[in-house]
């Protein structure tokens, strides 16, 4: 059932014509309206106001948009086609804060739904939140409708409240922050907003508006009330008027007043996951399908007597592995009969584990005796066989060169069997022995300070696969320059005669292990992580051997010992229950770890934790998946993590992650609880060069203490997931690639 | 002190920091990969400047192929790249025959009909075109073509075009015109016998035409 709609969603459907063309063709289904160009705020927009513009779907992008009043960074992402999120993070002038810097630095994240599309003589419809995790200084919703009057000419009309009315919330300075205030939404006076859009021509738009936001904040004691001034002054005007010109592929400048007198430049990059630059790759066309000769003229191959031959199947099996070497595919182990033949393969190129066992495929009919009419391929990430996927070469034969839906319809994909009769390991494979030696970039972001902090270095790198699934991996780095120094955590005011911002020196913290933990009697488990950057000595961040396997057909288990991370060290344990077909996966991880000393070598500190959860993962149809996790944290604090993210076929990966743990938000501290954005997108997407590396990055409040964990690598969803069937069929598109 | 001392080390160090390692597939970081990328994309576009060894006319490189190429042999010039390599059959499955170049680009014809390309980043995964009888048997006629495009957000994506086939204003020459979503395209195929040694035929919107002319059946 779910099968047959995986299958018809890739072959189907007649929408993204537009998408293939480049034309923006009309059509008359309702679409929502597509942003022109983006506010200051990050979302599509007018100048400071909201539309009800959304932008293409999965779009992520980035805005830097600088005037006298802030200087807003922000971070973009359509989730879904009616939604629109922002994350920012700005520097806002004219407040002072304990940090005593004439600004302060302050995060901020939006929401827009579409309610309705435009359509005839109906405009496209909006509500949005601003700054709605907690009171902010841009705290404010809105309800819009925005309508093309002309082709050129769009406009835009709403009822702003909170900031947007210039009524900002006041900010209690006594509040963690972070937790929603839903009873202060779409209170007060609301006051209207309008825009107009001019697009002048294919790259530029003018824009004009009218807006009630007066740059001020508010904050309260409790008692008293005092409202505070952005920037110099209040705005001259409620009338703002900006110009935005589009170049290259995806993006923008805009310059824009303010009032009229204030100022302000911006610039924007969007990329979208449908357009990449070699959507097809540039990696070298594979081999041809070979089909097999007529039975009079191999009577001896057709007969499969060849199989009786002892050398017959390291001959074949050296042949295939050469070739599979070739296209960056291991050959680990085969098995092989008269009439059917198991590839064990471990992809080191491809980001779909499809494309690799299309090649596999495609080299099977060329290395394979003709009576052999079974072909199965086992995917085996980290020496673990996954999935194993079987043709009959005859159809392979037959729909090389159809649509991948073709393919899929009649391969079937099943749990690999564990240990399967007859598997015989491939010659001199292991021990299997890597190395790098390399750059590296380390980035601190949200330091008030200096909000990007950096370290380059050296890196080198060593994994050591003794057999199939046992890995010891290393890394050894030396830092050369950068400025995440060596820091202790912040000292709690009430024991700094009530100032804020003052951090304790390395050897202050180091020199009293009280301070290990905080006020509150929770230990710092993560709040001390700037004491592990800035060494000048080399470090040891990784250093662990690590076991996997496949008890049962769809049972994994994990061991990991050694030094886990650059903070801790220890044994880290998970088991998994995941068929193959299955967009339900169940997890169990026991960590019990050390807390590491400073230098991040071999000595420990005092402090030990066990963090043990229980996890579901759920790959929705669509690209949307879920993940829970419940369990004990690292600071022993009891609660669950919530992720959702979306996924597309590309291997694009944008996520969100919440952690509630039983820490009160005073223990917990600025935030109340930890909160984040994950994003991570393969390379190869911008580059075409196949490789399965990935950029990836996680933009999390600060580092605090409650709802930490330890960062294991080789998690066994991670390494399973690629080859089991939800994203095998969705990479099935590369399959003949 | 220490910072300045270490700033020149660095300076020093980093340019021999190009990532070395056994295995670059696996082992690279992200800016390995793009410093790669980069380093590879200023060495593609210095190379046309430097000397290149005696450029061959088109025929002396034809020549040259059908000496050193036992097999079928075939010139493909793709208009908007601006390329015209000659390409030697690599595989053959039924009537479908693989071309490639020496660096491993691909045509795939059935017949001389251009069934799918590989290696150039926008490639056609597979055209499935009713016309193909028609073309063949010189007749005239109309029929659905279906081309396949793996596009960005990683899905194989049909379009559909409507054809229709006729003689061409050259004797020999039958000419398709499709049209769908918009864009519009004419394949013509010089048809002899039923093969079809000579053709210009739409790859896609970004690689627009390919000329395929038969060096050696």
């Amino acid at each position: 059932m779910r099968r047959s709609l995986i299958i018809r969603r890739l072959m189907a459907t007649t929408l993204p014509a537009a998408m293939v063309l480049g034309s923006v063709s009309s059509t008359a289904v309702a679409e929502p309206l597509i942003a022109r160009n983006m506010s200051s705020f990050g979302m599509p927009g007018g100048i400071d106001t909201p539309t009800a513009e959304m932008l293409p779907d999965g779009t992520l992008g980035g805005t830097v948009s600088y005037s006298d009043y802030a200087l807003r960074n922000n971070v973009t992402f359509q989730a879904m086609p009616r939604l629109t999120t922002a994350l920012r993070y700005s520097r806002i002038d004219g407040i002072n804060d304990h940090n005593d810097l004439g600004h302060i630095w302050d995060r901020s994240l939006d929401l827009r739904l579409l309610l309705l599309e435009q359509q005839g003589w109906r405009p496209a419809v909006a509500v949005g939140l601003m700054d709605f995790l907690g009171t902010g200084v841009h705290s404010g919703e809105y309800l819009v409708a925005t309508k093309d009057i002309t082709p050129q000419l769009r406009a835009s009309v709403g009822l702003g409240w909170g900031a947007l009315a210039g009524q900002p919330r006041s900010i209690d300075i006594r509040d963690e922050g972070g937790t929603p205030k839903v009873e202060d939404w779409f209170s007060g006076t609301p006051k209207p907003f309008a825009s107009l859009n001019w697009q002048v021509n294919d790259r530029l738009s003018l824009v004009a508006e009218y807006s009630y936001n007066n740059y001020r904040a508010s904050y309260t004691n409790g008692d008293t009330v005092w409202e505070i001034q952005q920037g110099e002054d209040e705005p001259g005007s409620n009338l703002n008027l900006g110009a935005y010109y589009s170049f290259g592929r995806s993006y923008q400048v805009g310059l824009y007043t303010i009032g009229g007198e204030t100022i302000g430049a911006q610039f924007s990059f969007a990329l979208n996951p449908r357009t990449a630059p070699y959507p097809s790759g540039l990696e070298k066309a594979p081999a041809p399908v070979r089909p097999r000769p007529s039975r009079t003229s191999d009577p001896e191959g057709w007969s499969g007597q060849w199989a009786a031959d002892p050398t017959a199947q390291p001959a074949i099996q050296a042949a295939l592995g050469d070739a599979l070497m070739e296209e960056g595919i291991v050959l680990e182990g085969m098995v092989l009969t008269a009439n059917r033949a198991e590839a064990r393969i471990e992809n080191q190129r491809y980001i779909q584990q499809a494309e690799a066992i299309g090649r596999t495929a495609r080299l099977m009919t060329r290395a394979l005796p003709p009576s052999v009419d079974t072909l199965v391929i086992t995917s085996t990430p980290d020496g673990v066989p996954t999935s194993s996927v079987t043709l009959r070469r005859s159809d392979v034969e037959r729909l090389e060169n159809s649509p991948a839906g073709e393919i899929a319809a009649v391969a079937q994909i099943s749990d690999a069997a564990p240990r399967p009769q007859g598997l015989v390991y491939s010659d001199e494979l292991y021990p299997d022995f890597s190395w790098r030696l390399g750059p590296y970039l380390d980035l601190g972001l949200f330091d008030p300070d200096d909000p990007l902090r950096y370290e380059v270095g050296a890196e080198l790198s060593g994994i050591w696969e003794l057999v199939p699934g046992l890995v010891l991996t290393g890394r050894v780095r030396q830092g050369f320059f950068g400025n995440i120094d060596q820091r202790g955590p912040g000292i709690p005011p009430e024991l700094n005669g009530g100032e804020r911002g003052d951090h304790y020196t390395p050897e202050e913290y180091e020199s009293d292990p009280s301070l290990e933990t905080t006020p509150e009697g929770v230990p710092r488990v993560r709040s001390d992580t700037r004491m592990y950057t800035g060494n000048s000595s080399p470090t040891i961040p990784e250093l662990t051997l690590a076991w996997y396997a496949k008890p049962t057909e769809n049972v994994y288990t994990r061991v990991t010992a050694g030094l886990l991370e650059r903070a801790y060290g220890g044994i880290s344990a998970e088991v998994m229950w995941w068929p193959t077909s299955s967009p339900l996966a169940l997890g169990v991880e026991v960590n019990r770890v050390r807390k590491r000393d400073f230098d991040s070598l071999f000595s420990f500190r005092d402090y030990e934790a066990t963090t043990a959860f229980v996890s579901a993962y759920y790959q929705f149809a669509q690209g949307y998946s879920a993940e829970l996790d419940i369990g004990q944290y690292l600071a022993g604090d009891k609660g669950a993590t919530v992720t959702l993210a979306r996924e597309f076929a590309n291997g694009w990966r944008v996520g969100a992650y919440v952690t509630k743990t039983d820490l009160s938000a005073e223990e917990f501290g600025e935030g109340s609880y930890d909160k984040g954005i994950m994003l991570s997108l393969p390379l190869s997407w911008a580059t075409g060069k196949p490789s399965r590396n990935r950029a990836t990055t996680t933009i999390r409040s600060l580092s605090r203490d409650g709802g930490a964990r330890v960062d294991v690598s080789g998690r066994l969803y991670d390494t399973l997931r690629d080859s089991h069937e939800v994203e095998l069929y969705q990479g099935w598109g590369r399959f003949w690639r | 002190m220490t910072t300045t001392r270490n700033r020149i080390l660095a300076a020093a160090l980093l340019p021999l920091l190009a990532a070395c390692g056994s295995d670059t597939e696996t082992g690279g970081s992200p800016w390995d990969v793009l410093a790669r990328t980069a380093v590879e994309a200023a060495a593609a576009k210095t190379a046309p400047g430097a000397p290149a060894a005696q450029p061959k006319s088109p025929e002396e490189a034809a020549a040259e192929a059908l000496r050193v190429n036992p097999g079928p042999l075939i010139r493909a010039s793709f208009e908007l790249l601006n390329q015209n390599p000659i390409m030697a059959m690599a595989g053959q499955n039924g009537d479908m025959r693989t071309y490639m170049t020496p660096a491993e680009d691909a045509l795939i014809l059935r017949n001389g009909l251009l069934v799918g390309t590989r290696g150039l980043g926008q490639d056609l995964s597979v055209a499935v075109a009713q016309t193909e009888p028609l073309i063949r048997a010189g007749r005239a006629g109309s029929g659905q073509r279906t081309m396949y495009y793996y596009t960005g957000d990683g899905l194989e994506r049909p379009l559909q075009f409507a054809c229709t086939v006729g003689a061409g204003p050259k004797p020999g020459v039958m000419v398709e015109d499709c049209e769908g979503h918009g864009a519009s395209f004419q394949n013509s195929y010089l048809v002899q016998g039923g093969q079809v040694p000579v053709s210009r035929q739409w790859i896609g919107p970004a690689l627009g035409y390919v000329t395929i002319q038969t060096l050696r059946p």
